[in-house]
């Protein structure tokens, strides 16, 4: 009797490659003497699969032969569990259900990592890995991530957001108010995208537009902040819950150009081969810093893993401003490429190692809801009738 | 054959099953067990029984005479009236009949029962052997009790190759649990108390899967471990329950505990234990299991009975005294309910907990200690302590009427318990101090003695005294007495009502009322 664990990757993302590399890695780490898996691809249009070939990436590469060898798969609760019940087939051929014990999204972006997915297994009482829906949702949009460390004390760069409409309505105002709180050198980004997508460093007032542009294809609020130029991009891992939580080494991660981008991230050394994601960017383990900064940045990283309320495996990228010293949150991914595995292992944790805690966290958060008072045992309903005066006339 | 005598037959068969509907709800509610259902019978069905006798007698009669006309519309009247009170008593009980598989089985046995005997007089109506089928499908449909301890009879042999198949499966989904921890829980009293305040400390570490409510009986466990581990599962908190000796090595037997906590012995179920050596050997089947599987046993030093036939150095011992490795001390009650210091080993934790009364901190201190062993963090501990609900009536603090404090201890039946009630109302300082209580019952020999008891020590800490039924209190009423209690602070009362016409006007925010045993369930409405 094994725990059988439904990996969900894929998703409705522009980062929906990132997360098949991901999951397969996951799912090829698991402890297979202790836990079953069960691997769901959800499709670029929403839809979900289960299949034996979903474990082999290169099977990736022709994704109408892929599906035609899975099976379209729906979940549903049902006397107190959740169940995965394949949609095709009669009465007789039709595959069995599925009992899920444990949901791991292993997802990137917009549309999953944002909360939905927890939101989704939240919604089926299914006991899922990694951040709830509102740490999540904090976690991909960096405006009210900043929000959320100001008002913690945490160090974050100011900024200025607007939405895209409002950019297109009045140009110059919008202009006015960034040049004027934020001055240039500055960058552009969507509010909530990972990956660095959409993201670009502006100059001066000419290369706005094109900025503004490119980030405003990507999500309709956009957020401007101060480029650091002495800069040196550090990330750190936290895995654990807002109880207790550790902090990885740190890494710094070469950029080609100013600022890492997705092709950065994810399409270096893919020259022919397929590409292994975040774990094999060009980066520094650990980064060369001193014994002072370097604890520094690992306590910030805990405190802001415990403010937005984290749970899982995050990673946290900060800016560090060589010149004056001053370390800055950037951004979180609440669901790390490669779930940050290459910065546990240098510390002796393996990654296989590293799943088993993050089912144990997991199923810590589900006690201890199952603890809390959800539901009031009377029901309200049984002591009122609405009366002569009808349904409109009663009163609670 | 002769059609109407057939008829009269198949009403007859009909009428008994209705009347089944009550006689297996009583067996039900007696476990199955027929010494048990008969017991009832004897107490509160020889009336009815009567009836059903003399009712048997008169269609003997009118079938021996060849009435039978009469007899079928006899016959059928007795079928209206069991129908009418079969639906009847079913709609007023508040514990119905359920309608197991097992139910569903001993119905089947009635009606083939029935059917057998009344196909033998269809096939054979002229004969003797038809007769004498004829009067024993009346006297089985008359006479409930009889079909009822036949058809458990005749459905035993099933019924216990149903149970082994269970118990066998349960075996295979232990065996199947590689990385499962099992804790045994048992002891005359507290031994639910211990296994919900372990499950809730250990559930900070683990994934727990405890028996629900007080299922401690062989098949309780099996359905627990068939309905309710998870692969995930950790740790299975088993509570052990025994009126026999043997009963807690069966369930040994099943699940293997590797640790187990011994919460007490007591003169508890002595009528079938016959001393309290005997109960003191049942409970320890689950420490010499334990130690055959190389595990640790946690034991109450609190519990006189318990520590004085055993070797202390052979467990882990928890409790007050300071000689024990697991204890709770400087204890403290408020409003809030209780702190103290738990000591564990070299660990020390402030404790605090609405959980009131020593017991409930003896029963913490042993509960803290194992999930200590078992790698809990102190501060975990802390947290789940200070989380613990009441049981429901179970010195369970709540405001009362006009701003005053209730300690509902009305589901109390434990002499030891009543004492330590008595004495958690003491500890308000400064407050009126009132009990409530129709005193202890169902003691046997040492009943008088207890309520005795009970009265001298109310008297020592309570300023009012409320007794309900006058003839039933009357021994805690000579306890106060005897202790010089004031007469016109002693009241006693015929019913629950007048108690609270007492007490309502005295109720202030200074006043703490406490309910102790046996008092209507629906009291505070």
């Amino acid at each position: 009797m094994k725990t059988n664990i439904a990996v969900f990757f894929g998703c409705r993302s522009v980062e929906h490659e990132v997360s098949i590399i991901s999951a397969v890695q996951a799912m090829n780490a698991v402890n297979r003497d202790k836990y079953d898996i069960t691997p769901v691809y959800v499709t670029k249009d929403g839809e979900m699969y289960t299949g034996e070939p979903l474990f082999t990436v290169e099977n990736f590469r022709d994704l109408p032969l892929l599906l035609k060898n899975c099976e379209p798969v729906i979940f549903e609760r049902r006397n107190g569990a959740v169940h995965m019940v394949y949609r095709n087939g009669g009465l007789f051929s039709r595959k069995k259900d599925v009992t899920v014990d444990l949901a791991f999204p292993v997802v990137h972006g917009t549309n999953c990592e944002d909360g939905t997915m927890s939101g989704y297994f939240e919604f089926l009482g299914l006991p899922y890995i990694g951040c709830d829906i509102i740490s999540a949702a904090v976690g991909m949009d960096k405006a009210v991530f900043k929000d959320v460390l100001r008002s913690a004390g945490l160090p974050v760069l100011d900024c200025v957001t607007f939405r895209s409409r409002d950019y297109a309505a009045d140009k110059n105002a919008v202009i006015s108010e960034i040049t004027e709180k934020i001055g240039f050198p500055l960058i552009i980004k969507p509010v909530n995208l990972g990956s660095s997508v959409g993201i670009s460093k502006v100059n001066d007032k000419d290369g706005l537009e094109a900025a503004v542009s490119l980030a405003a294809s990507f999500a309709d609020r956009i957020l401007a902040e101060h480029a650091v130029t002495a800069l040196r991009e550090i990330n750190c891992s936290v895995i654990g819950d807002a109880d207790r939580c550790e902090a990885s080494v740190l890494e710094e991660p070469f950029m080609h150009d100013e600022i890492l981008s997705y092709a950065d991230k994810y399409m270096s050394g893919s020259k022919g081969g397929a590409s292994k994601g975040m774990a094999s960017l060009g980066r520094r383990i650990p980064a060369e810093l001193s014994p002072e900064k370097t604890e520094e940045i690992r306590k910030i990283a805990c405190d802001i893993f415990k403010a937005i309320g984290a749970s899982g495996v995050v990673r946290i990228d900060f800016l560090l401003d060589t010149e004056s010293g001053a370390v800055y949150a950037n951004e979180i991914n609440t669901i790390p490429g490669s779930l940050s595995f290459y910065l546990w292992e240098p510390a002796g944790l393996k990654y296989t190692d590293m799943i088993d805690r993050l089912v144990e966290i997991a199923f810590k958060r589900q006690r201890s809801r199952e603890n809390l008072t959800y539901t009031i045992d009377t029901n309200i309903l049984s002591g009122v009738s609405f009366g002569k005066a009808g349904a409109k006339g009663a009163k609670f | 054959m002769n059609i109407i005598l057939f008829l009269c037959l198949i009403t007859a068969a009909l009428s008994a099953l209705f009347a089944l509907v009550r006689q297996y709800q009583m067996l039900q509610q007696n476990s199955y067990f027929p010494s048990r259902y008969a017991a009832w019978v004897k107490e509160s069905y020889s009336l009815p029984l009567c009836a059903e006798c003399i009712a048997f007698c008169a269609s003997s009669l009118l079938f021996g005479q060849e009435l039978y006309a009469v007899q079928l519309a006899f016959l059928a009247a007795v079928l209206a009236v069991r129908t009418v009170s079969a639906v009847r008593t079913q709609k007023k009980s508040v514990k119905k009949l359920v309608f197991t598989g097992r139910i569903k089985r001993l119905f089947a046995a009635a009606v083939i029962l029935l059917a057998v005997f009344t196909a033998v007089y269809a096939v054979f109506p002229e004969t003797l052997a038809g007769e004498i089928f004829t009067v024993i499908v009346f006297m089985l449909s008359f006479i409930s009790p009889l079909l009822t301890l036949l058809c458990r009879l005749l459905t035993a042999p099933a019924e216990k190759a149903i149970a082994s198949w269970y118990v066998n499966d349960a075996k295979r989904i232990l065996k199947e649990h590689k990385n499962l921890t099992v804790i045994g829980v048992t002891g005359s009293y507290g031994k639910t108390s211990v296994k919900f305040i372990l499950q809730r400390l250990l559930s900070e570490k683990y994934n727990v899967v405890a028996t629900p409510h007080s299922f401690n009986t062989p098949m309780g466990v099996v359905r627990t471990i068939r309905e309710n581990l998870k692969p995930q599962t950790q740790i299975f908190i088993c509570e052990m329950g025994a009126k026999n000796i043997g009963d807690i090595k069966e369930i040994c037997d099943i699940v293997h505990p590797k640790y187990g906590i011994i919460t007490s012995v007591g003169p508890q179920h002595l009528e079938t234990f016959g001393s309290v050596d005997n109960v003191y050997k049942t409970k320890f089947e689950l420490a010499d299991e334990v130690i055959k599987n190389g595990g640790e046993v946690f034991v109450s030093g609190d519990s006189a009975e318990l520590i004085k036939r055993t070797d202390p150095s052979l467990y882990r011992v928890y409790g007050t005294d300071k000689s024990f490795e697991f204890r709770a001390r400087d204890i403290s009650y408020s409003k809030n309910g209780s702190e103290f210091t738990a000591v564990l080993g070299k660990e020390e934790i402030r404790l605090s907990s609405k959980l009131l009364g020593l017991h409930s901190i003896i029963n913490i201190t042993g509960a803290a200690a194992l999930a200590f062993t078992l790698g809990t963090e102190p501060e975990d501990i802390k947290f789940a302590a200070a989380a613990l609900k009441p049981t429901e009536h179970r010195l369970e603090l709540k405001p009362y009427i006009n701003g005053s404090t209730l300690i509902d201890d009305a589901y109390n039946a434990n002499p030891e318990g009543c004492i330590e009630a008595v004495r958690v109302l003491a500890s308000f300082d400064g407050m009126k101090k009132v009990i409530v209580t129709p005193g202890l019952i169902e003691l046997g020999s040492k009943e008088y003695e207890c309520n005795f008891a009970l009265g001298a020590e109310a008297a020592e800490k309570c300023d009012i005294i409320i007794l309900v039924g006058k003839n039933r209190s009357k021994p805690i009423r000579e306890g106060a007495e005897s202790k010089g209690f004031p007469q016109e602070n002693l009241f006693t009362v015929s019913s629950f009502r007048e108690a609270m016409q007492i007490y309502t006007p005295m109720a202030d925010s200074g006043t703490v009322v406490l309910f102790e045993n046996d008092l209507p369930d629906n009291y505070l409405n």
